[in-house]
């Protein structure tokens, strides 16, 4: 849950999201589910030459299990906030 | 005769086969037999030629037998003799029929040329109607006379060729393509052949049977409506008041009747003159068959309008009913007169001139004629509506008796009004349709299906600790908030009773109604979750468990979802022999050392002078296992700072003072693993100056200093000043002064930032508060146990320096306004913190121009002709130590600052006078520099001339 947890704090930023099939959609993250299934709006895609009938594509639904990478902005993560969160998943999970 | 048995028997085959459903079992095969592989192509050749001998076979244009009557369909005057065979009743239903076989003829693309015709009209021959019985027989009888012709392969007889061309049924093409392979047959081979035919053809009708029944049953039922809707229109005719209601009923089914009116024009005009022969299709009729359907809720909306403005019209016209007593003739006349009304209504008001009937009927006259004639119900609506106002604008003229030019011009403005109306509906349709066309999937899901999709999802969300498991955007949107300075409202979790609940995430600093969905959806949940807790609770544990990975499984987990790893070690052994043992070694090491070193003591040779057990430093690993440890305890004892109860809170007593103890634990364990309070001498580096060494380390102190209590603090700074040489950062230091890019020189560069940010940052309220003894104390240390040239020349030493000096200058100012006699310092403290700084600066004296980093850097063997840096940036923190020192130097001593500095100082301000610097910004920041160092000395650079 911890990275449906970063990603809810990333809602309304612009996020790059790789996909398995080599496509990356930039957008602004609307929304994000416990699959990590994500909503982008006001997409635009890299290599647009390459992919032309994502030219018209507006806004999309991206399931979550074709994400390869998201990169997120930098200023909006905070990661010694991230570290003590991963830290509290792992005393988590010792504890179960 | 043969071909009567043939009929009996094929009709028995039929219902054989029809009742077996050995129909469908042959439904696979092809439908149409032009265009694809069993066609042989002779449908094209059989147009070759020869028509021009059609008369000759046929004998002329003598007359033909009865058998042949259907072939007068192809005759040049087709439709007529149709409608005088079929429809001499015209009754609207048996109107249909003709009307569709009409079309089959001109279906055969081989004959004019003409459109291929839908062939599920086909199947009306095989209806089992008596109707339909009755042509079907027809087109068996003609079965035996094109056996007689047979011998002829039809391409080569025109006569055969344009008879089996104009057969209306569908199997005299494989009866024809029989006749065209083989020649002379024998009747047994022409039966078997046409037995087949008669199959396939029935395969093509059974397929369109379904759609052809559905039509049917369409067509029947718009027939019905559509006579009752020409009754209606008689009686319009007849009654006005009666039509409007009528109308208004009939408005109701406006789609259908569209279709019906074109269909009724279309034989009204071509069977039954009787039937409104003034119909005439409209150009408009297709366009708005289109729209139709889009419509219709507009139209609704307009029916309404429309209503009231009936009402009007009737009160209007009941008053008139009232004037007028001949309407009633009137209207009888009109019946009389209906072929005029065409005419009439070209010119209504000439009429009106001519008539002496009321205006207001008069123009409902034109009204209704047009309504009949060319406009559809929607339209009308609007025409009528146009119509009605221009019916009352011309009531008007006429009582003023205007003259005909002008009502034709008012009329002229009317229609261009119409036009515009329409042009308006036009582009309301278009819209509407447009709005239609994206909301087809409306409501595909229902609420209820929605709502379980969400149980389930939410189902999956709820945990027994909402904010641990989302720890990271709890804790970020509580920074975020505290930033932002917004008052933190409620936790974003919901929570459901003692057990369980949901992390929101951020609060969305949205709209209203982003929010207002929030608080539904939280009622909601909170809904659901109490449901599913109380059917658990009767249930067992069943109900929750059938959910649990309905919608796919969640990774609790994340790490699951990584590749898998290469090496797969079993955890538990690699924990006690895999991992660890260099630890444990190492461990096993140091204890027979220490051993050693306590039977040396115990000896008496007395290696540790007071008893102090010396270690190895901590390895890199130690130290990284004791920062985790510390983490934990720190995210631990944060945690218990959330959760910590009110003290006013009587009934609570208990659980705060159960509280404190554990949080004392913490602290106590904090204090513990930070290894402040093991000797100096313990080893070197000290175990707490490893501890500072990775970036995690230095990171950490500023929360745990939150924890710790003051003088326990000014521990931790005295320890700190006392190893500072031993830090990392001062160790390494020089390598800050080449002008190499290394990654040593980057670490040390990150290193240096996360020192000045978290351990300085973190003492620094602690030195804030020292005394003056302290502070004496404390650079007495510093001066002691480090080189302070070599100290001072780092960035964190000067730090440390200038935090010394600068509480130096507060306590003496406090001294001198006198606030607090407990704060002010005795004369021997003074005294003291004199000698120490007399100390300080006699050893920096002959080092002034190496602190600053500029000319460390210059001095630099260069490689090339590099670019410097900007180093003025990095001046800033010695300009500021100097200037600190200035305040506190004596006039002998600023004099000996002034003479060293002196030439650094002209340089600067010598290059800012002349322009040698890059922006703007440069010559500020140089000039702010030296100007903070003279300003101590109570002087400024615009003094210094060059």
């Amino acid at each position: 849950m911890l990275i449906f947890s970063v990603f809810k704090t990333l809602t309304d930023q612009r996020v790059t999201v790789e996909l398995k099939n080599d496509l990356s959609i930039t957008g602004v993250l609307k929304s994000v589910d416990q699959f990590l299934n994500i909503r982008l709006d006001s997409i635009s895609v890299l290599d647009e030459a390459r992919h032309p009938h994502m030219m018209a594509v507006k806004n999309c639904f991206i399931r979550g299990s074709v994400v390869r990478y998201v990169q997120l902005p930098a200023e909006h993560v905070d990661t010694q906030l991230l570290e003590d969160a991963t830290r509290r998943e792992v005393a988590a999970q010792g504890k179960r | 005769m043969s071909f009567f048995g043939f009929e009996r028997s094929n009709l028995e085959q039929e219902k054989k086969k029809f009742s077996e459903g050995g129909l469908q079992e042959t439904e696979d095969l092809a439908v149409y037999t032009w265009g694809e592989e069993s066609y042989d192509g002779l449908g094209d050749a059989l147009l070759e030629g020869g028509d021009e001998l059609n008369d000759e076979t046929f004998g002329g244009t003598g007359a033909v037998g009865k058998d042949f009557d259907f072939t007068s369909q192809t005759l040049p005057t087709p439709v007529g003799t149709t409608r005088g065979r079929f429809t001499p009743t015209a009754e609207p239903f048996r109107e249909r029929t003709p009307v569709v076989e009409r079309t089959e003829p001109a279906s055969k693309p081989r004959d004019r040329g003409l459109s291929p015709a839908p062939k599920s009209l086909e199947s009306i021959w095989d209806d089992k109607s008596p109707f339909s019985m009755l042509s079907r027989a027809a087109g068996h009888q003609r079965v035996p006379s094109n056996l007689m012709k047979s011998p002829f392969p039809p391409s080569r007889s025109p006569a055969l060729n344009a008879y089996a061309d104009h057969r209306p049924l569908s199997q005299q093409q494989p009866i024809s393509h029989g006749i065209n392979q083989t020649g002379v047959r024998t009747l047994q081979e022409i039966e078997a052949e046409m037995r087949a035919a008669q199959q396939k053809r029935k395969q093509q009708e059974e397929i369109l049977l379904q759609v052809q029944l559905q039509q049917e049953l369409q067509r029947e039922e718009e027939l019905r409506r559509q006579e009752e809707f020409r009754v209606q229109e008689l009686e319009r005719q007849d009654l006005q008041r009666l039509q409007q209601e009528n109308l208004l009923a009939d408005r109701m089914r406006a789609r259908l009747e569209q279709e019906q009116q074109l269909r009724l024009q279309q034989q009204a005009r071509m069977s039954t003159p009787r039937v409104v022969s003034h119909l005439a299709p409209s150009p408009r009729f297709n366009q708005q068959h289109q729209h139709q359907q889009q419509i219709l809720l507009l139209q609704q909306e307009q029916e309404r309008q429309q209503q009231e403005r009936l009402k009007e019209l009737q009160e209007r016209l009941r008053m008139e009913e009232l004037e007028r007593q001949l309407r009633a003739q009137q209207l009888s006349q009109l019946q009389q007169q209906q072929p005029n009304l065409l005419a009439r209504r070209q010119s209504p008001y000439a009429d009106t001139q001519r008539r002496t009937h009321s205006p207001v009927i008069d123009s409902q006259y034109a009204l209704f004629n047009q309504q009949n004639t060319q406009y559809m119900p929607q339209s009308i609506q609007l025409q009528q509506r146009l119509l009605s106002e221009m019916a009352q604008v011309e009531f008007m003229r006429d009582m003023q008796g205007i003259s005909q030019a002008e009502q034709e011009a008012l009329r002229v403005e009317a229609m261009r009004k119409i036009m515009e109306t329409e042009r308006m509906e036009e582009r309301r349709r278009r819209k509407a349709a447009k709005i239609a066309h994206m909301s087809r999937y409306n409501d595909l899901m229902t609420q209820s299906d929605k709502d379980f999709i969400t149980r389930i999802q939410v189902s999956q969300l709820v945990t027994q600790d909402p904010y641990a498991e989302d720890f990271y955007a709890q804790v970020y949107g509580a920074i975020l908030r505290s930033r932002l300075g917004l008052q933190s409202q409620d936790e974003r979790v919901i929570k459901f009773g003692s057990s369980g609940g949901v992390g929101l995430g951020l609060a969305q600093k949205g709209s209203g109604r982003r929010q207002s969905a929030m608080q539904k959806m939280e009622a909601q949940v909170e809904r659901i979750v109490n449901n599913a807790r109380l059917r658990e609770k009767e249930k067992g544990l069943h109900s929750l468990h059938s959910l649990q990975g309905a919608l796919g499984k969640t990774s609790g987990r994340s790490y699951k979802a990584a590749p898998r790893q290469l090496l797969q070690v079993d955890a538990s052994s690699a924990t006690i022999s895999g991992t660890h043992p260099h630890i444990s070694k190492e461990d096993g090491n140091g204890a027979a050392q220490e051993a050693a070193k306590l039977g040396r003591e115990a000896l008496g040779q007395a290696a540790g002078s007071d008893g102090v057990v010396r270690k190895d430093p901590l390895t890199q690993r130690q130290t990284l296992v004791v920062l985790e440890g510390l983490y934990d305890l720190v995210l631990n004892i944060e945690q218990l700072r959330r959760d910590q109860p009110l003290e006013e809170d009587e009934e609570d007593e208990e659980a705060f003072v159960s509280w404190s103890a554990t949080y004392n634990d913490l602290v106590e364990q904090i204090w513990m693993n930070l290894k402040v309070m093991l000797p100096l001498e313990t080893s070197d580096p000290h175990p707490f100056v490893s501890l500072l060494t990775p970036v995690k380390g230095k990171k950490i102190l500023p929360r745990l200093s939150r924890h710790i209590a003051p003088p326990r603090m000014l521990t931790l700074l005295t320890l700190l000043v006392a190893c500072f040489s031993q830090l990392d950062v001062v160790k390494h230091a020089a390598l800050l002064d080449s002008l190499e890019e290394t990654p040593e020189r980057q670490d040390v560069e990150r290193q240096t930032q996360a020192f000045l940010g978290s351990v300085l940052q973190s003492i620094l309220p602690v030195v804030a508060k020292a005394e003056l003894r302290v502070i004496t104390g404390l650079l007495g240390l510093l001066l002691d146990r480090t080189n302070i040239v070599i100290s001072a020349q780092t960035r964190p030493g000067i730090a440390m320096l200038t935090l010394f000096l600068s509480r130096v200058e507060i306590v003496k100012q406090g001294m001198s306004s006198a606030q607090e006699s407990s704060e002010i310092p005795t004369p021997a403290e003074a005294q003291q913190w004199q000698t120490m700084f007399d100390h300080l600066f006699q050893l920096l004296m002959s080092h002034f121009v190496l602190l600053f980093p500029s000319t460390r850097l210059i001095a630099q063997p260069l490689p090339v002709a590099a670019p410097l840096p900007p180093t003025d940036i990095l001046d800033q923190p010695v300009w500021q130590f100097l200037a600190a020192l200035a305040l506190h130097a004596s006039s002998d001593q600023q004099s000996i600052l002034v003479t060293s500095l002196r030439e650094k100082v002209l340089d600067i301000v010598t290059s800012v006078n002349k322009g040698w610097v890059a922006d703007e910004e440069e010559r500020q920041t140089k000039l702010s520099n030296v100007n903070l160092f003279l300003h101590a000395l109570g002087l400024d650079s615009s003094q210094i001339s060059v």
